[in-house]
């Protein structure tokens, strides 16, 4: 097993005090030592926005893109070299707006990468936005009188376009969002994870007394669509995992 | 000889193939051949029609003129019955009626010398129970007519249907039928041509085929691209070669921004990697070439221009795009945009594009247009590879080993890879990573999987080890390596040279770019002949641009005139940028046709 401070970069974050992406980041790092994947085999592919940083601050081998564009290009990294460990980031306005057609494709390519996409329902570095994931309603600086849109279901939305792995995590939660990385870094396929995760500048409060977490994944891609659909709390965990098949 | 053949009809009735058929059949015989289409944006119904023309010489222009006109429907008589050589021959349905007294040129009057040959193909398609297979009948007889014997027919379809042979013996059986039907004398005899200039194995290709057999041959691992017209045979080619060969990836994602963001990745991870589109998709690949820019991606894109904006005429031609491809992307960056001009140049330069893409690390765009991509010729591969030894006078790379005259042959490219540092020790890093921007004439990266090489490939402003900064001092140190980028290229490309006229002080010079190329040299050829003094400069490399060069000619030329495919004369402004000469006497098209010789020539005389 490796150690987390060999990820370890002398650069100091720059995300705001209490940011959840501080979090995300020890979680990657201590699932990429407890996997005992070295420095020089991962790749950490991210696009645009506060989230995207992250892989400026961990020691391994690092691209960060375009908007939206995160996808592509970590699947194609997969594809060239499918010895690395290529884990795409993205965020709710990079992952499900700019690049929601990347996020379907990638679902249905089921290339073998993780993809974890920090929701946190705001556009943070451009001050405060509603994003795709806003409740409806959501008041901001481009929606005075609240949101019109639907929120996107981001895994309603994998369910229905073939991911073989949906989960949810929540920032807040470090111990099972590093479990939940472990899974879906080990998973054969594409391992979709949204995470929860709250912006201190930006956000509003995370509803946590919502939060349940899933004993087991629903053993039927219909079942965990029922439950993604309709669900009053803030279910976390692995909804749905299947093997890939060759 | 040289032999204009033009078959026509709607879509779906086999022409693509009955051409193929024919210029196989002629490439047996000894001879050179060169084709081009023109044909719309449909799958059924239309009017299409496939120019074949046939010489001793190797030619890849179109004429005007029709010698032969093989015709499946009425509107292929309409359109070119006026073209039509005083000695030409029909050879057409017998169901489709041809009247001289009206839309008919002086060529082609009732009392001209004018061959119509009627061949009853639905009589005969019934005697044989087939229901398609019309035109391998009318090649049967046009063969007869020809005199070509008709085991060089047999031959040519075993040929084409390498792939599936039961499609062979009922071919050849309507063959035999057309052929069979023609009695008497042959009208023209044509003799198996000796003395030709191919080499033993001659080969087709079109300029799609070209680019991506230069590809392979350049050590392509990774090919991204979303159908488009005029280069969609680039994807079809590769997806089969990579069925043969396990190492290549070939892929049609989602969209062109997937397209160009696939291959920017496999491109980091160390693979060869290729896109191609056309001005629409190339449209949505633009923010990418930025970041390849910036982050000092290798990538080669293959920029096949149609007759646009928007969807415009997606079937026809253009020079429309060459601004686009010139400034794409925001901000200042280097690439790089050759523009080959000749099927055979669509092999050199993607090679030279590999090579400059991979040593430099930046995109580069390879121009064609629909008129290159999707015609095909006659080549002599051992031609191609002369062609393939450049110059390479920036030497600052240690993993290669250049031979001492600072020439590099292209076609060992596979074998060498270039900018790539494969170990790396601890003194090298810094706070422990690997520099992997450092430097202002050294452009050397690690690949993903290397030991100690960790860095950020970064499309955000970086430092040496890519590490995100918004530092002026750096930021200017940056900007200047990525720009000395083409201050280097620019020693690598190959020289300009003038053709026809070389004594440019009492010459018309033409200036031109991409397809038009060989029509001009053509053109320029017949009035060399007929005593004019006019030189002819075709500009390949658009940027980096050899400023000096060009405009040494330009200034000696006693007369210029400038032939583009588009509007605005795009090469006319870069040249006026670059140059401060403006060339005002232009011959613009952009009605989607491409130039013929005669066309050329005629406009031509009036300027000499």
């Amino acid at each position: 097993m490796g150690e987390m401070s060999d990820f370890q970069r002398s650069e100091v974050p720059n995300w705001c005090p209490g940011c959840g992406d501080y979090a995300i980041m020890g979680a990657v790092k201590k699932a990429l030592a407890e996997l005992d994947i070295k420095p020089h085999q991962a790749v950490l592919a991210s696009g645009v926005g506060c989230f995207a940083k992250l892989p400026y601050w961990v020691k391994v081998y690092g691209f960060v893109g375009l908007h939206g564009r995160t996808l592509p290009v970590a699947q194609g990294i997969k594809l060239a070299n499918p010895k690395l460990k290529v884990i795409a980031f993205g965020g709710d306005g990079d992952g499900y707006g700019e690049g929601g057609n990347h996020f379907i494709h990638a679902c249905r390519r089921n290339i073998n990468i993780p993809y974890f996409v920090h929701n946190n329902e705001v556009f943070g570095l451009t001050t405060g936005q509603y994003s795709p994931t806003a409740e409806k309603g959501t008041k901001s600086k481009s929606s005075p009188k609240g949101s019109v849109e639907s929120p996107v279901n981001p895994l309603a939305l994998a369910l229905s376009s073939g991911a073989t792995f949906v989960a949810r995590a929540y920032a807040g939660h470090l111990k099972e969002m590093v479990q939940i990385m472990k899974q879906a870094i080990l998973h054969e396929g594409f391992a979709f994870v949204d995470i929860v995760q709250a912006c201190p500048s930006f956000g509003k409060t995370i509803p946590v007394d919502k939060m349940v977490y899933l004993t087991s994944p629903f053993l039927s891609r219909g079942k965990a669509l029922e439950k993604v659909v309709d669900d009053d709390k803030i279910t976390l965990g692995v909804f749905y995992q299947e093997k890939k098949e060759e | 000889m040289d032999l204009t053949i033009k078959i026509g009809g709607e879509a779906g009735f086999g022409l693509a193939f009955a051409t193929d058929m024919l210029a196989r059949v002629f490439l047996k015989l000894g001879y050179h051949i060169y084709s081009s289409k023109d044909y719309a944006s449909q799958i059924r119904g239309g009017h299409n029609y496939h120019n074949l023309r046939v010489s001793d010489k190797d030619v890849a222009a179109d004429r005007q003129q029709v010698d032969c006109l093989l015709a499946f429907d009425q509107e292929t008589i309409k359109q070119h019955l006026h073209f039509i050589s005083p000695k030409g021959i029909i050879i057409m349905d017998d169901n489709l009626k041809i009247d001289f007294g009206c839309n008919v040129g002086a060529s082609a009057q009732l009392n001209s010398e004018v061959k119509v040959i009627m061949i009853p193909l639905k009589k005969m398609e019934d005697e044989l129970k087939e229901k398609r297979i019309r035109n391998s009948i009318l090649i049967g007889a046009f063969c007869k007519y020809f005199n070509i014997p008709f085991h060089i027919l047999e031959e040519s379809f075993k040929d084409i249907f390498k792939e599936k042979p039961q499609h062979i013996e009922r071919n050849i059986l309507a063959a035999r039928k057309g052929y069979d039907i023609v009695t008497g004398q042959p009208i023209y005899p044509i003799e198996v041509n000796h003395d030709h200039h191919l080499n033993k194995k001659p080969d087709i290709f079109s300029g799609n085929q070209a680019i991506a057999k230069a590809a392979v041959r350049a050590g392509l691992l990774f090919h991204a691209q979303y159908p488009m017209t005029p280069v969609s045979e680039i994807l079809h080619y590769l997806s089969l070669e990579a069925v043969k060969n396990p190492e290549l990836v070939v892929l049609q994602p989602e969209d062109e921004i997937a397209v160009i963001n696939f291959a920017l990745g496999a491109s980091f991870a160390g693979a060869r990697s290729m896109v191609a589109t056309s001005g629409g998709g190339f449209a949505l690949m633009v923010e990418s070439i930025g970041l390849a820019g910036m982050a000092e991606i290798p990538v080669v894109i293959i920029l096949g221009q149609r007759a646009g904006p928007s969807t415009g005429m997606p079937t026809k031609n253009e020079q429309g795009d060459l601004n686009f491809a010139l400034y794409s992307g925001s901000g200042d960056f280097s690439h790089v945009v050759i523009a080959p001009a000749s099927i055979e140049e669509c092999y050199i330069e993607t090679m030279r594009a590999f090579y400059l893409a991979e040593k430099y690390q930046l995109p580069v765009i390879v121009l064609v247009d629909k008129q290159l991509t999707e015609s095909f010729k006659s080549i002599n591969i051992d031609e191609i590879n002369q062609h393939l030894i450049t110059s390479q006078t920036v030497d600052f790379n240690s993993t290669v080993s250049p031979n001492n005259t600072g020439q590099f042959n292209l076609s060992n490219l596979k074998e060498q890879r270039f900018g790539i540092k494969n170990e790396v020790v601890a003194s090298e890093l810094q706070n422990g990573l690997y520099p992997r921007y450092d430097g202002l004439e050294k452009y050397e990266r690690t690949l993903p999987g290397t030991i100690l090489g960790m860095h950020t490939c970064a499309g955000d402003e970086h430092d040496e080890i890519g590490e995100i900064t918004e530092d002026p001092e750096i930021r200017i140190r940056m900007m200047k390596r990525r720009m000395n980028k083409l201050n280097l290229i620019v020693q690598e490309l190959p020289s300009v040279s003038v053709y026809g006229n070389k004594d440019l002080q009492n010459s018309l010079l033409v200036v031109s770019w991409g397809s038009n190329n060989i029509t001009i040299r053509e053109a320029v050829d017949i009035l060399q002949h007929e005593g004019k003094k006019i030189s002819f400069l075709n500009i390949k490399y658009l940027k980096p641009f050899l400023v000096e060069e060009v405009k040494n000619i330009l200034n000696q030329a006693e007369k210029l005139v400038l032939i583009e495919s588009n509007y605005t004369s795009q090469l006319g402004g870069l040249i006026s940028s670059k140059t401060c000469i403006e060339i005002k006497d232009t011959i613009l098209r952009y009605d989607g046709k491409t130039f013929t010789v005669d066309e050329i020539c005629a406009e031509l005389r009036k300027r000499c």
